[in-house]
């Protein structure tokens, strides 16, 4: 018996997809993105989802971050079938139990770096104070506190990409997903932001799905997945 | 309230758009108050009317002067206890000869325009008990044929005192004469009770109809005549036994309460409610277009921002909600403006020479509570009704297809 598979029965996967299919519908039109996939990922994995584009990684991403459903199949994250919620629940759920993290940052432009940090805590009951100082000690985590009140137009490309990371793991779900995290960055900034992922990874436990199209990006996962034309290759 | 600050983050985005909305529903709630408190104040006029007292006049028109043989005639009919002769003057104050402009040095100003009445003292301030004129006062004015009695808001507007004299100029043709102005001397001040009478208004200026008639060649007949009844109750009858005596006659008359005569006075500007209605409804109407355009503009510049709060777990509610009260707060925003613009102009508008004759022949003319509520209230519906369709919109977006058309 192999190391991982005396692994698994240990954890739970926190990840479970079990045969989804995902068809999007144009006119008369069916198109296939996902078929049949299915995929385990263990509490405090690092899984890089990689494959050509139109592949469907993006779509196996959203249905992981439950902001999409399958058409068929179950996605079960965090012990929740995320495919049964209605959609406040399912924003509820997402809310504590998933960190998202946009290839182009996609800060909210009119607040600072710490207000973008603190826009999830706003559904908390957590107080102002203590919303502030939660959003400091993330933007500490990713070594941005000193840029605290700056505005995302006063940040570099990196910056800001750290900034949106601070804001994915500030309600300290345990699920992080990134979709081409380095995708809109140099060399540096890329390699900075797969090192705080890494960290994150190593040093809070976050399980981190990540989807990517630069293979040395892929290395910095545990394990490498592969899709196809909608299905997942070994 | 914890989201309050990220609302107004969002208003401030594009100052420039939320300004000119803000100021937008600002202009069109301050027309909405100040159309509404004229007409108010013109309902107000009509309501407020002594029902003691009846005005006969020319069944034609204001302008036609009724004989003077009438009085006598009225004086008889049943149920009349007292009749005055009241004459609108319609004059003016000459422009000063300082004046820059001297092609117009000696001709009235109308825009030191109030309103002054040549009257039958005796008949008229026994007939008017919401005046007092200091006994000694009102006699010095009885004894002098160019003394006049002057309101308190009228000598205060002017600083006018006792014992000083003024020029007046009408501008109807047969109280004019050519020897030039009226020259008028204060003889007396009067105050007016409003709790007796809430039509009374103190910035007239009353003088002696004789004076009028011996300075025009004896030639002018009366403007109207004030009657006073025996019983309010017989007010009807009293007025109708008043127009069967002149029926047929050379000059038909027209008997109808104070009340009645203020507004047919103000009908004659025409329909006036339809006026100022259609003009507030359609500049309401255009508003919210506005508004409802600024709004579709700041949700569709920010789908992915939209999209990103529904990935952080809020739900599709709280976004329409945000949503919402954005489009709420430019409402309050504008609202608050118009409010306070209209408050400032009604305000002004009694102190504007030309404007301040005609606006304080009114009773009680201010925003009242009852017409900014409504204002308010417009605001708010303004700004919720906007904001609904692109509310809606974000609430029934998904978010992949909300990021996908970034």
């Amino acid at each position: 018996m192999s190391a991982e598979a005396v692994r698994q029965p240990a954890a739970a996967p926190i990840v479970d997809v079990r045969n989804v299919r995902k068809v999007y519908r144009r006119d008369a039109e069916q198109i296939t993105v996902l078929d049949g996939i299915n995929l385990q990922v263990p509490p405090g994995e690092f899984v890089a989802l990689m494959g050509p584009s139109g592949s469907g990684k993006t779509t196996l991403l959203n249905l992981i971050a439950g902001i999409d459903r399958p058409t068929s199949g179950e996605v079960v994250v965090a012990g929740t079938d995320v495919g049964r919620l209605s959609e406040s629940e399912l924003a509820r759920w997402r809310s504590h139990n998933v960190g998202f993290i946009f290839q182009f940052y996609n800060l909210i432009p009119v607040l600072t770096a710490q207000e973008n940090v603190e826009l999830p805590l706003l559904l908390t009951s957590l107080s102002k104070k203590e919303r502030r100082e939660r959003a400091l000690t993330a933007l500490k985590v990713v070594g941005l506190a000193d840029r605290a009140g700056h505005y995302p137009r006063q940040l570099s490309g990196g910056q800001e990409q750290r900034v949106a990371i601070a804001r994915a793991f500030v309600a300290d779900p345990g699920v992080l997903v990134a979709d081409e995290p380095t995708g809109d960055l140099d060399a540096k900034s890329a390699e900075e932001i797969l090192a705080l992922m890494e960290s994150l990874n190593r040093d809070f436990g976050k399980t981190i799905v990540m989807v990517t199209h630069d293979p040395r990006a892929a290395e910095r996962a545990h394990t490498q997945k592969h899709l196809e034309k909608g299905v997942l290759k070994a | 309230m914890r989201f309050l600050p990220y609302i107004l983050k969002h208003l401030r985005r594009n100052w420039v758009r939320t300004g000119s909305t803000i100021l937008g529903m600002a202009v069109c709630i301050f027309l909405f108050c100040t159309l509404r408190t004229v007409l108010k104040a013109m309902d107000d006029a009509r309501e407020l009317g002594n029902v003691t007292r009846l005005v006969t006049r020319h069944s034609v028109s204001l302008v036609y002067n009724l004989p003077l043989s009438y009085e006598g005639q009225i004086a008889q009919v049943p149920g009349v206890k007292r009749v005055a002769i009241s004459s609108w003057f319609g004059g003016s104050l000459p422009a000063k000869k300082e004046s820059q402009d001297k092609s117009k040095e000696g001709q009235p100003d109308f825009s030191n325009f109030f309103t002054n009445l040549a009257v039958e003292d005796e008949p008229y301030f026994a007939m008017h008990p919401e005046f007092s004129v200091p006994p000694g006062e009102m006699q010095a004015f009885r004894e002098d044929l160019r003394g006049c009695i002057i309101g308190r808001g009228l000598a205060r507007q002017y600083g006018w005192k006792v014992g000083d004299n003024f020029f007046l100029e009408s501008f109807i043709p047969p109280y004019r004469r050519r020897e030039g102005p009226f020259e008028f001397v204060v003889r007396g001040i009067f105050d007016a009770d409003k709790v007796r009478e809430p039509a009374a208004d103190d910035r007239v200026m009353y003088f002696h109809y004789k004076y009028l008639y011996e300075s025009t060649g004896r030639r002018v007949g009366a403007g109207l005549y004030v009657v006073e009844l025996e019983d309010p109750k017989q007010a009807a009858t009293v007025a109708r036994a008043i127009d069967a005596r002149f029926e047929n006659s050379e000059a038909e008359t027209k008997s109808e309460t104070e009340a009645a005569f203020r507004a047919d006075f103000i009908a004659m500007i025409g329909n006036l409610a339809l006026l100022l209605n259609s003009i507030g409804l359609a500049v309401i109407f255009t508003i919210l277009l506005v508004t409802a355009n600024t709004m579709s503009m700041a949700v569709r510049e920010r789908r992915t921002e939209i999209a990103v709060l529904k990935t952080l777990g809020f739900s599709s509610r709280q976004v329409m909600g945000l949503i919402l009260a954005e489009a709420l707060t430019i409402g309050v925003l504008g609202g608050g403006l118009g409010l306070a613009l209209s408050v400032a102009i009604i305000r002004g508008m009694t102190k504007v020479p030309g404007v301040s004759g005609f606006i304080n022949g009114f009773p009680n003319f201010g925003l009242h509570w009852g017409v900014s509520s409504q204002g308010l209230g417009i605001a708010l519906f303004l700004g919720l009704a906007a904001g609904f369709m692109p509310a809606l919109v974000a609430y029934r977006s998904r978010i992949t297809e909300m990021l996908r058309q970034v």
